[in-house]
């Protein structure tokens, strides 16, 4: 594990305000924009205290906007800044679908190489806890799909610095997707400067018997999982693949040709998933190497439920894992 | 409805099959007897005949593909059938000998009919564990990683305590399977000099599992006895050259078949089974003689069987005895060809090998292992002089034969070796 062990512990939205504000003073051209950045102190209080320190020039508020402060970002990244989009959830940006995805995504290709798009979009993924259908997007798979974009997705305080500032030096536009439901949550951050470059997963947990894959929120329930796992003797390793773009097969690929048996847990729905996609590649790489299929487990194929225990349900909790690794491993 | 041809039991042991060759194809008109297929059994090649009229709607199993006794090789379609899809009739036959072509492409899907994971198979080759021995344990019966390793563990098991076995010889090692290998590889010098693994074949399995029972559960123990060779090689030189105009040419094997024979009628425990409880006294003397089988045919070695021997001619022996080898080298010896032996004989003489010593070929109690007849100095009335000896050693089984018992035996065969006249009548 390249973790560097550190005395200091911080929340996961200390480490995200850490990163941006340690950019920030190394390069003017970044700045913070997004509902209620400034003035309220950011809506999830990641962005606290920064327009104290940075001012108004670099930390701006917007209107009730996506489309409109995404797309004057683009402008302005294209024009050789580096804007930081916070989204209060990624279920806002698919209003400012097509600026993301048609102008940022696309921008270095379609203008034949004379721009780029170096602009980060950042915001909380996924089902935060009875937000119901429309504010509860997990965007992975929807967006993954399309070229010409980054895509990190934190676990920790600590992977959450290190990924966001590799994702603001990055000349690409990057996707960062966060949690709400880890903003909380609480890691060792070093108070030394580092970063943590794309495409490089991380094997969070080593076993033998069964490899686990996912990405953010959802490792905690792996890593949940796979202790009640080895309660029956089933040892599974975990690998946290941090980027979706740029996904690193090899490291995955190395763990499955070590256990056999490989889950891939995926909180979008599985249908043309990021899940299905890292199924797809397992099976044509190391087929010989598989004592099974790849089993995956996804949210549930219904738009998310409100009630808090349909809710559980649908998302890919640890009854879903143990239940997938079991049938994975032959041992259901 | 199409008649489901499948892999018969062609013996008492018999597990698998190999089809050797096809003798019909897609589409051939067949009538009830008809030859199918060869198939090679553990021990012997068979011939498949058709049971029914009809024609063959498809050939299931390629040539060279081994399945379970029980898996359907081929369909039989009834008079007038079509194969499966009604609208065409001769243009549906004419796609049909694809089918087999496809399958030889695809062997690995033949094991019997059982489904086996991609790992599962290539540890299988890995630690050269035969998947056909393995009963799956996944869904629908496939084989998995699990179920090939147990194989593995339970080999490198026995034998680990087959490795300790002179600290604790209390404990009987039976290898129960001879299935999977646990030998390491040497660590190759150079490139060319890699280690290679070949998969045991089914003779060979049984040869390994036979020979493996036959030393570990028989008291074995030698005797051997030295023959003056001068009167029978006369002997057999003269009755070689008058009768030559006959086909006859007999060989030393052939006398001491003879010979033996005559023996074992003298010496009826030389034509018994150890049988637990009791001793069973055979009433014909079936003697077996070990035939080496060429390279091209897989190797390994077979024994024929001369029944009645003690009853038949010289020249009877000689005939049979070319015609058991001959069969077995070129075509494959039947079962009727190979059992209800009552005592082998195992001759090297040919190779040169002055002596040896064999495995008793159960439900023997006996085996000879008979060397050549060398010239060399010998001494005759006192006097030191050049003769023929021939040195053939006993092995026995003590639960039914003794020390003594052997020793009166190799005397018998020596009179009848050493004065062959009365071979003759």
């Amino acid at each position: 594990m390249s973790v560097v062990a550190s005395e200091r512990i911080i929340e996961f939205r200390e480490a995200l305000r850490e990163a941006m504000s340690e950019e920030m003073r190394n390069d003017e051209r970044v700045f913070l924009i997004g509902e209620e950045v400034a003035q309220y102190n950011g809506a999830y209080k990641v962005s606290k205290g920064m327009l104290d320190e940075f001012g108004p020039r670099r930390i701006i508020d917007t209107p009730i906007s996506e489309s409109g402060f995404s797309g004057l970002s683009i402008g302005a990244a294209m024009r050789g800044l580096r804007p930081i989009v916070e989204f209060m959830s990624w279920s806002f940006s698919l209003v400012a679908a097509d600026q993301i995805l048609n102008n940022a995504a696309k921008m270095l290709y379609m203008s034949g190489g004379q721009f780029g798009c170096p602009i980060v979009f950042r915001g909380n993924n996924g089902a935060g806890g009875q937000l119901a259908s429309t504010h509860s997007w997990s965007v992975e798979s929807l967006y993954a799909n399309v070229p010409g974009l980054k895509m990190a997705i934190p676990y920790d305080a600590y992977d959450a610095k290190g990924l966001l500032k590799t994702a603001i030096r990055d000349d690409n536009p990057v996707f960062f997707l966060e949690s709400e439901r880890l903003l909380s949550t609480s890691g060792h951050v070093p108070e030394e400067e580092y970063t943590i470059p794309f495409g490089q997963a991380l094997i969070r947990r080593s076993g033998t018997d069964c490899t686990i894959i996912s990405f953010g929120r959802p490792l905690h329930f792996c890593l949940e999982a796979a202790e009640e796992l080895a309660k029956d003797g089933i040892e599974c390793e975990i690998v946290d693949g941090r980027t979706i773009r740029p996904l690193d097969i090899d490291t995955m690929i190395a763990s499955v040709r070590k256990t056999n048996a490989c889950v891939v847990v995926d909180q979008s729905w599985s249908f043309a998933s990021v899940g299905s996609e890292i199924a797809s590649q397992i099976h044509a790489i190391c087929f010989d190497e598989l004592d099974n299929y790849v089993h995956r487990v996804h949210s549930d194929d219904v738009p998310t439920p409100y009630a808090y225990n349909l809710e559980q349900a649908y998302m890919p909790n640890t009854r879903k894992i143990c239940e997938a690794v079991r049938a994975a491993t032959y041992n259901s | 409805m199409p008649i489901e041809i499948t892999m018969p039991r062609l013996s008492d042991t018999m597990e698998v099959g190999t089809i050797l060759h096809w003798h019909v194809q897609a589409g051939d008109d067949v009538s009830a007897g008809d030859l199918l297929a060869d198939i090679e059994t553990d021990k012997a090649t068979m011939e498949l005949q058709s049971f029914d009229d009809g024609k063959i709607g498809q050939l299931l199993i390629a040539e060279g593909e081994q399945v379970k006794v029980g898996i359907a090789i081929a369909t039989l379609l009834e008079e007038d059938e079509l194969p499966s899809d009604p609208q065409g009739d001769s243009e549906t036959l004419e796609s049909i000998p694809e089918q087999p072509e496809e399958q030889t492409n695809q062997p690995s899907t033949h094991l019997g009919g059982s489904r086996v994971s991609p790992v599962a198979r290539r540890l299988a080759e890995v630690h050269g564990v035969d998947l056909q021995t393995i009963q799956g344990s996944g869904p629908a019966g496939r084989i998995i990683k699990r179920d090939v390793l147990q194989v593995v563990d339970a080999t490198s098991e026995t034998a680990a305590a087959a490795n300790t076995i002179q600290s604790a010889p209390s404990t009987p090692v039976v290898a129960s399977t001879v299935a999977a290998s646990t030998v390491q590889p040497l660590a190759p010098v150079v490139p060319w000099q890699q280690d290679r693994t070949v998969p045991l074949s089914n003779m060979r399995q049984i040869i390994a599992q036979r020979l493996v029972e036959s030393k570990q559960s028989i008291p074995h123990y030698q005797v051997t006895m030295t023959f003056d060779m001068d009167p029978l090689l006369e002997m057999r030189k003269t009755l070689n050259e008058q009768l030559v105009s006959s086909g006859v040419k007999l060989s030393v094997n052939d006398f001491l078949v003879r010979c033996c024979s005559l023996s074992m009628s003298t010496h009826p425990e030389f034509n018994a089974s150890f049988g637990g409880d009791c001793i069973l006294y055979h009433g014909p003397v079936n003697v077996g003689i070990a035939i080496a089988l060429p390279e091209e045919r897989g190797g390994g070695l077979v024994v024929g069987t001369i029944r009645n021997a003690d009853q038949k001619s010289l020249r009877s022996i000689s005939q049979e005895t070319m015609y058991l080898s001959k069969k077995a080298r070129e075509k494959g010896l039947s079962p009727e060809d190979m059992g209800d032996t009552t005592f082998t004989i195992s001759n090297l003489g040919m190779f040169g090998v002055e002596h040896f010593t064999a495995i008793i070929n159960p439900p023997n109690s006996a085996i000879l292992a008979v060397g050549a007849a060398v010239e060399k100095p010998v001494v005759r009335d006192g006097e030191l002089t050049v003769g023929h000896e021939l040195s053939a050693t006993l092995s026995l089984d003590h639960r039914v034969i003794d020390g003594a018992m052997a020793a009166l035996y190799l005397q018998t065969l020596k009179e009848l070796i050493e004065n062959p006249a009365s071979l003759l009548v």
